[in-house]
């Protein structure tokens, strides 16, 4: 289905910029973090914040390309089936969607997973729990 | 000194924690891969304490956890979890499988340090 063509080929640059987006952020960190090693500079609290927000923000975006792989993987099912034959296709967009809701779904739990103490719930969380 | 490896996926992480520990009387050694931290245990090396992520890839942080208490080296070696997951059933999992404790990133410096010392018992 051309439309559904579309939406794949997008949703491959969405997945392509946030890896690039991966990377860049990674490398600038570590120019960072090399700097202030270099120069045994001390770091306070809010540095090392800073410095974790990037393993934060890689999470998330590595999560949303995991759901764009699966989104596509459904894309590619359906395609296949509609093809195959299109007295199916109806049955097969109600799998679709289906599976679309399922993949948001996990996406959204991984959202509040992958974001640690950012996470609105977890504002207060201990910080070390010892068991 | 004491042997402290860190186990996390991502290199920021590992730079952050190499910056805050530098200070302190341990040597460390960071992976970035948790199977070759365990291949490394298998053959021989004895860490005093081992602070590892939970998601990553190839090999996440409970079945290095899980490798790691079938070596009878580190069947009781101290192991912290360090991550952003923040689940009341992850951490229970982690406590069955023998974990020492659970730091929620971004963790503060000196607390980190402080937890260290604590279950090394290093001089404060």
């Amino acid at each position: 289905m051309l439309i559904l063509d579309s939406v794949y080929d997008l949703l491959t640059h969405i997945k392509e910029v946030q890896k690039d987006a991966i990377a860049l952020s990674c490398e600038s960190l570590l120019m960072i973090s090399g700097f202030i090693e270099k120069n045994n500079l001390e770091i306070d609290d809010s540095v090392a914040s800073a410095l974790q927000y990037q393993d934060v923000i890689s999470q998330q975006l590595t999560a949303i390309i995991e759901a764009i792989d699966s989104v596509q993987e459904n894309i590619d099912r359906f395609n296949h089936s509609y093809k195959t034959d299109e007295d199916i296709a109806v049955d097969s967009m109600n799998k679709l969607q289906e599976k679309l809701s399922l993949t948001l779904g996990e996406a959204k739990d991984k959202k509040d997973r992958f974001s640690g103490k950012f996470a609105n719930n977890h504002a207060d969380e201990q910080e070390i729990e010892f068991f | 000194m004491p042997l402290v490896i860190f186990v996390d996926d991502s290199e920021t992480a590992l730079a952050s924690t190499r910056m805050v520990t530098t200070s302190m009387p341990i040597e460390v050694k960071q992976y970035t891969e948790a199977q070759v931290a365990l291949a490394e245990i298998q053959a021989g090396m004895t860490p005093d304490l081992i602070i590892t992520d939970l998601n990553m890839p190839v090999m996440n942080g409970f079945e290095f956890l899980e490798g790691l208490r079938k070596v009878p080296s580190t069947q009781r070696t101290p192991c912290l979890m360090l991550t952003t997951e923040t689940k009341a059933e992850l951490k229970q999992k982690g406590k069955a499988l023998g974990l020492t404790g659970w730091i929620v990133k971004p963790f503060n410096p000196a607390q980190l340090k402080q937890a260290i010392t604590r279950v090394l018992r290093l001089p404060a």
